[in-house]
């Protein structure tokens, strides 16, 4: 018996209450040369949970304060910067988690630039799937937030350039720049350090929140309508 | 035969026109479960990227570098993915600057960063508004050339403002033999819109070249255009005293042969476009492109050795400053001809992928009503859409279309077949039997 006669009996004969995969689904005969690209949204989610594994346990050990110090041999430091050499080189695996953590962020954003790509030129954004495109634009500006946010932390000069750029960026708003540059960032200069515990804050609860609440809602759309293949 | 009869189905079910079209069909498959099929090639992609994700944590680890100190001293640049915002704020002094409302608490300063600002968000706002703007029924890229060749451009904006936003490092690692900058600011300022600009249109003609379109109305204006361009700026270059510049002069020779290298595949690509049938002028623009490339990589590798010294620098001094005119329009440009102008290679991907097989092509086709099993086995479109054909289908169909009339998705059945039989022939002839 051919393979795919076998594969019919046996679906036939097992009533399942599995939910049904794509190509269940949709009785797909043939399949599209471009099918690889439709695995990108599930990239980004798993690097997403990765990052949420690595995430808490960096959690543990790093201190959310920036607050400039003078060190011993007279080096400028702070409490951020110093907590993440010791994860990097006093904890156990430590080195590895945060090179996960920062790895799996560099992919997920790849992933999800990518995943962008794909709907486009595959025009699986089109009616009736409008909403869960703007759900998805959201959510790559949050992972844009989310890539921001994380590299601001580490409390090194490349933390202190971005920020900088940030609030020079928010405080270019008319009338509302410097209320809106300490709304985000706590001050309108680095000098403080105060955007290192409000960009914690952002990083590891607020975003999360919201991220996971219209990741599943972005999921549960696609589980509805289904995948926006051109057939 | 009345096609419009057919397309509304009054003639199905009468005596020669049968309810169920084709021959019964054997492959009818349920698709591949999630389990334990999909669940599998999951977990393999799942374990590959967490693998991929501990190697480059291993070898390519993130150092922490010093902390942060108010007083930077070396160039920061931030993360990959937020270059092309930076790119834009640092574009965005080309725009007016001004106060509005001075002296009151209303004041609202119109500098570079607002502008900036601004600019970041136009793509947000195209990207929200996308699906309330394109509402055109077409999914698949290649019948969709407008879209897809937006989209084109836009990720090529996205390569052009993230190298923008590091002109610094580009203006200090990048300079010419005497010292300069190899790329000026107001080069790298055009280098934000010309070749998104040109890799846009090059995919536009690309995309309806492939759906069968002669493309030649876009083809000679487009490619024409760029070639007086790149003429120009080569007379520019070689006529006037600002061209080449003092130091550059005693290197004249050498950085003659290497814009004729570069600019010289373009003009004949251009030529050839005019005077030449299509199937010549494609192959003209394979060789010329082919010499291009080569050729200008064989003679930067041999022109240290048989050059005077940093002859070299001296060719690429003159190259890159006019980088988006004397660099990208010629390899666009001969790209261009070489894609507006070749065949398809895939015909069947193009043309049938969409069949849903409805069988309204079987049954207004004229053969199977001689042919002795009408009725039975011999489905021409069907059996060429499953790859089936033992060299039935494609010699026994007329060409007459009737398929394609009635064909819901505008399939140009007749098109494949004739492809198809080509492609036949090439391989007879390339067996040592001969073209008919």
């Amino acid at each position: 018996m051919p393979y795919a006669d076998l594969t019919r009996v046996v679906t036939e004969i097992d009533q399942r209450q599995m939910p049904r995969s794509h190509a269940e689904k949709y009785e797909l005969k043939t399949i599209w040369y471009w099918y690889p690209l439709y695995c990108l949204g599930g990239i980004s989610f798993v690097a997403f949970i990765v990052l949420t594994i690595t995430g808490i346990l960096l959690g543990f050990f790093y201190v959310p304060d920036g607050r400039l110090e003078i060190s011993t041999t007279g080096d400028l430091t702070n409490p951020a910067w110093r907590s993440m050499l010791i994860i990097m080189y006093d904890i156990p695996f430590g080195f590895i988690i945060r090179g996960m953590h920062h790895w799996a962020a560099h992919i997920m954003i790849a992933a999800v630039f990518l995943h962008m790509c794909r709907v486009y030129f595959t025009g699986a954004y089109k009616k009736p799937r409008e909403l869960n495109w703007l759900l998805g634009v959201v959510l790559l500006l949050l992972t844009l937030a989310f890539g921001y946010s994380g590299y601001l932390l580490p409390a090194n000069n490349l933390s202190e350039g971005a920020a900088n750029i940030g609030i020079n960026m928010s405080r270019a708003s008319p009338v509302i720049g410097d209320q809106l540059a300490t709304l985000l960032f706590g001050d309108i200069n680095t000098l403080s350090g105060v955007y290192i515990l409000r960009f914690y804050w952002l990083h590891v609860f607020i975003l999360p929140l919201i991220m996971i609440g219209l990741m599943v809602l972005h999921m549960a759309l696609v589980w509805l309508q289904g995948v926006g293949e051109p057939h | 035969m009345e096609i419009e009869h057919v397309k509304e189905k009054i003639l199905e079910g009468r005596p020669g026109f049968p309810r169920e079209y084709g021959p019964q069909r054997r492959d009818h498959q349920p698709g591949i479960p999630l389990f334990p099929q999909e669940a599998t090639r999951d977990l393999v992609v799942i374990f590959l990227l967490t693998g991929i994700m501990f190697f480059l944590s291993a070898f390519v680890t993130p150092l922490l570098g010093p902390a942060r100190s108010p007083q930077l001293s070396e160039l920061i640049v931030p993360d990959w993915y937020l270059l092309f915002s930076w790119g834009l704020l640092k574009v965005a002094d080309i725009l007016p600057q001004f106060v509005v409302g001075a002296g009151t608490p209303l004041k609202a300063d119109f500098n570079a960063v607002f502008w900036g600002d601004l600019l970041t968000g136009i793509p947000i706002i195209a990207l929200l508004l996308l699906p309330f703007l394109d509402r055109g029924r077409e999914a698949r890229p290649a019948k969709a050339p407008i879209r897809s060749a937006v989209g084109v451009a836009g990720i090529a904006s996205i390569f052009t403002s993230s190298l923008y936003a590091i002109r610094e490092v580009v203006a200090q690692r990048w300079v010419s033999p005497n010292g300069a900058p190899l790329i000026p600011d107001f080069t790298m300022k055009w280098f934000f819109i010309i070749p998104p600009v040109l890799a846009g249109v090059t995919s536009y003609i690309a995309l309806r070249r492939l759906a069968y379109q002669p493309m030649r109305r876009w083809l000679v204006p487009y490619v024409g255009a760029l070639t007086l361009i790149v003429l120009a700026q080569t007379a520019w270059v070689f006529l006037t005293p600002e061209g080449l510049g003092a130091a550059a002069r005693p290197f004249l020779l050498e950085i003659a042969i290497g814009m004729a290298i570069v600019v010289g595949p373009l003009v004949v690509a251009m030529l050839s476009l005019i005077r030449d049938p299509e199937s010549r002028t494609r192959k003209v623009s394979t060789t010329v492109g082919a010499f291009g490339l080569f050729g200008f990589l064989a003679y930067s590798v041999a022109l240290p050795y048989v050059g005077p010294p940093n002859a070299l620098g001296w060719v690429l001094s003159v190259l890159w400053p006019n980088m988006n005119t004397l660099v990208f329009m010629p390899l666009f440009g001969v790209l261009t001809v070489w894609l507006g102008t070749r065949r398809p290679y895939s015909a069947y991907e193009y043309l049938l992928n969409e069949c849903y097989q409805c069988g309204k092509c079987h049954t207004v086709c004229p053969v199977t009503k001689v042919e002795d099993d009408a009725l039975g086995g011999l489905n021409l479109v069907y059996n060429t859409f499953k790859k089936q054909h033992d060299g039935v289908p494609l010699w026994t169909c007329l060409a007459c279309d009737a398929c394609s009339a009635v064909c819901p998705l505008d399939i140009q059945y007749s098109d494949y077949i004739l492809e198809e039989r080509r492609k036949v022939q090439g391989r007879m002839a390339a067996d040592g039997g001969t073209l008919e």
